[in-house]
């Protein structure tokens, strides 16, 4: 055992000393960081400004004064002001609190600047809609948008039903454009409509509307506001940290090994200690680098937490749960990717054989959804018994609002040390064999081959 | 058992390739062994059959007492043909390290280090990168790794390999070090003269069999071919009475003078004198056979 952690330890060294890896270990948060403050100013409405001709061919007049107001520069700027606050109000309020008072007034200020530049363009009642079409595509400035036909019943019901309106767009329209012009024409023909039945729409706006009742959380220790979302925030969290832990260290074991093979240091160890010796010295050096990096990252999330006052929202269970599974995930993606690089001469040749590995470990990416919102549905409960994916379903089920009965997560942790063995197994057979090998790498099907003859 | 090495009838195949057949191979304690052939013989297989990096098909193999390398292995040192080091390392470390998986006790390590490093000239480089350092300068550190520890069997596959003639003649002058301090030592090379130089006897395959296996000399007297090197004094002298003598089958012209060839049975002792007075000689000189025209001769035969 002396000689394995002796290579565990130039190898945990070797990879946290470096540039690269301090680089990449603070690259995730700086992302995020910047995504947290870049992202909403690049989306932020007033980066979009909607511009062009809209057309409208009223047959019946009525609601021609509220459609041009609806229109007006003024309006669109108080529909936009309105939905910013709207938001604000729906975010929770840990996230509130850190926002002063006068940055969200900030926001919506700047949610509303340069709202949109929209011409109306009246038409006659009885303009000809084909010959009105022609005029969409013609070139120009400003840009022709769109054609509203309002329909005669828009805002005197025929029949007991109400109509609305037809609109014609180019194939270059931004959804956003359309959206300003939906809100403005709902707008003034709501408006029309409600004065035209002697209603005041204030009142009977304010009559429909029953506001979200406030939500508490109530837990054995305490009650706080419920932050909605973070159940649904909680599985994919919980996913990505797993990952992250899983990546830095399988990505270290391969190139160390494909670097190690290439620099032709592998006979020097090999005279020095066994091929199992040098394999699991290696898995437990790049153990402690992917330790690091998910302590490092669980640590900032319940950093993140206790600064919002959350921290209660977690189990402190699913914590230890997500270790064990990450150390089982490891061990199994680690095994398989340490093979990779024994038999490979260089990353460029690895691609190719990381490429299911890949696969298998970006999976629960692309189900985390359906299993977390039915975390106990068929398809959720075999994936759980599917090592290697079953350690990340396994935890995206546990952290979801309906957490599987305690049987099956025993169970399935059964599962994942069984598939931990066998890819150890494979590892070892492939280690030993590709370890020395130069030249043309192995197909996946020789690889299997070399395992069983070993 | 004072055999350090013992191989018997040692098969190992890849495949449809037959590395090594029935080898036999004993290295007594102490010894100095060339292990010589072509490119492609099968050295490097039976010298990672010796290290358990492979394992043989068939056949028993001991080392130093031990039915297998791995169970004395901080015993052996060792310097494979595709030797490396890590690029990243410091040299000290990278020596510290080995030293540690060796089994070097941890007190004995800096001052086995720096007594290395001076030995080959490199008492400065102990924080170089081992990047930074030349080939041959990594050669040289590779080779302190392998005998850091005291080993009692070196084995070296192709320690001369890119190595210039000054670092050759320095490696040369470590390995007798180590022989001279007890070590055996067991050292491949497809370049014959170096085994010529430097061992007191060599084990020749071909093939991944062996056709050869006996002491230097012993092989250099038994493949005699009975030619003795003559160059006349004057270069413009008429050779024509060297083929008047007797035992005198042949005689070759050279670019100096000429070769001469004896009859069976003749003795070039009782010749040399007779080529002598024949025709005055600058120099006169038997022929001894080089490893590579007795490793010809064996394989065309």
């Amino acid at each position: 055992m002396r000689k394995v952690f002796l290579v565990a330890g130039r190898e945990f060294i070797a990879t946290v000393s470096t540039k690269a890896f301090i680089i990449g270990l603070l690259i995730m948060p700086m992302f995020l960081g910047v995504a947290a403050l870049v992202f909403p100013r690049l989306l932020n409405p007033r980066n979009f400004k909607t511009t062009g001709e809209v057309a409208i061919v009223n047959p019946s007049g009525k609601a021609a004064e509220d459609i041009r107001l609806a229109f007006s520069q003024e309006r669109v700027a108080e529909r936009r002001d309105a939905l910013a606050r709207q938001v604000m109000n729906q975010t929770p309020e840990a996230v509130r609190q850190a926002v002063p008072a006068e940055r969200a007034g900030q926001m919506t200020a700047v949610a509303t600047a340069g709202a949109a530049d929209l011409r109306l363009v009246e038409r006659p009642a009885a303009a000809d809609i084909q010959r009105e079409k022609t005029w969409l595509l013609e070139p120009g400035e400003p840009k022709h948008i769109a054609l509203i036909v309002v329909h005669d019943n828009a805002v005197t019901a025929k029949d007991g039903e109400y109509g609305g309106y037809d609109a014609y767009v180019p194939a270059s329209i931004d959804d956003r454009s359309m959206n300003e012009i939906h809100e403005a024409l709902q707008e003034a023909i709501v408006n029309a409509r409600t004065r035209e039945q002697g209603v005041d729409r204030k009142k009977a706006e304010a009559m429909v509307r029953v506001p979200r009742g406030k939500s508490t959380t109530v837990t054995r220790d305490s009650e706080r506001s419920t932050v909605r979302g973070l159940n649904q925030l909680l599985p994919v969290a919980f996913m990505a940290l797993m990952f992250m832990g899983v990546m830095t260290g399988g990505q270290s074991l391969l190139t160390s090994t494909v670097e190690e093979k290439s620099n032709r240091v592998m006979e020097v160890l090999l005279s020095a200690l066994s091929p199992m010796e040098l394999l699991a010295g290696k898995i437990i050096g790049q153990l402690g680098v992917s330790l690091i990096a998910l302590g490092l990252y669980v640590g900032m999330g319940l950093a993140a937490l206790v600064s919002f006052a959350m921290l209660g929202l977690v189990n402190p269970i699913l914590v230890v749960f997500l270790v064990i599974f990450f150390l089982l995930a490891y061990l199994t993606y680690g095994s398989l990717m340490l093979s990779v690089g024994a038999v490979v001469n260089d990353m460029r040749e690895a691609q190719g054989l990381m490429m299911p590995i890949m696969l298998l470990l970006t999976f629960p990416f692309w189900v985390w959804l359906p299993v977390s919102m039915s975390p106990n549905s068929a398809f959720s409960t075999a994936l759980s018994f599917i090592p290697p994916v079953s350690t990340f379903a396994m935890l995206i089920r546990m952290t979801s609002t309906t957490p599987p009965p305690w049987w099956q997560i025993w169970a399935s942790l059964g599962v994942d040390v069984l598939g931990v063995a066998a890819a150890l197994w494979f590892a070892s057979k492939v280690f030993k064999i590709g370890l020395l090998m130069h030249g043309k790498p192995p197909n996946l099907a020789t690889l299997v081959r070399w395992a069983r003859q070993a | 058992m004072n055999d350090a090495v013992l191989l018997k009838s040692v098969n190992k195949t890849f495949g449809t390739t037959k590395a090594v057949t029935g080898l036999d191979l004993a290295i007594p304690r102490g010894a100095l062994y060339g292990f010589i052939g072509p490119n492609g013989a099968g050295k490097t297989t039976t010298i990672r059959m010796i290290m358990a990096i492979l394992f043989p098909d068939s056949g028993e193999l001991s080392v130093l007492g031990h039915p297998s390398a791995l169970e004395a292995k901080s015993r052996i040192g060792y310097l494979p043909e595709e030797r490396g080091i890590y690029r990243k390392m410091r040299v000290g470390p990278f020596l510290t390290f080995m030293a540690r998986l060796k089994g070097v006790p941890e007190s004995e390590i800096a001052g086995r280090i720096k007594k290395g490093l001076a030995r080959v000239g490199l008492a400065d480089a102990e924080r170089k990168r081992c990047e930074e350092l030349s080939k041959g300068t990594q050669q040289k550190i590779q080779f302190i790794a392998a005998i850091i520890h005291q080993p009692d069997l070196l084995i070296l596959d192709e320690p001369f390999s890119g190595l210039d003639p000054v670092s050759s003649i320095s490696l040369r002058e470590m390995v007798i070090e180590e022989h001279d301090r007890g070590a055996t030592i067991l050292f491949s090379t497809h370049v014959m003269p170096h085994a010529e130089q430097l061992c007191d006897h060599v084990v020749m395959i071909h093939k991944g069999q062996k056709v050869l296996d006996e002491r230097v000399a012993d092989i250099q007297r038994r493949y005699d071919p009975r030619v003795i090197e003559f160059d006349p004094l004057d270069p413009l002298a008429d050779l024509s009475p060297l083929s008047g003598i007797p035992e005198v089958e042949q005689v070759v012209r050279t670019d100096r003078g000429c070769n001469v060839l004896l009859r069976v049975g003749a003795s070039a002792p009782s010749v040399i004198p007779r080529l002598a007075i024949a025709v005055p000689p600058a120099r006169i000189e038997i022929a001894r056979p080089t490893l590579e025209e007795v490793f010809v001769k064996l394989v065309a035969a």
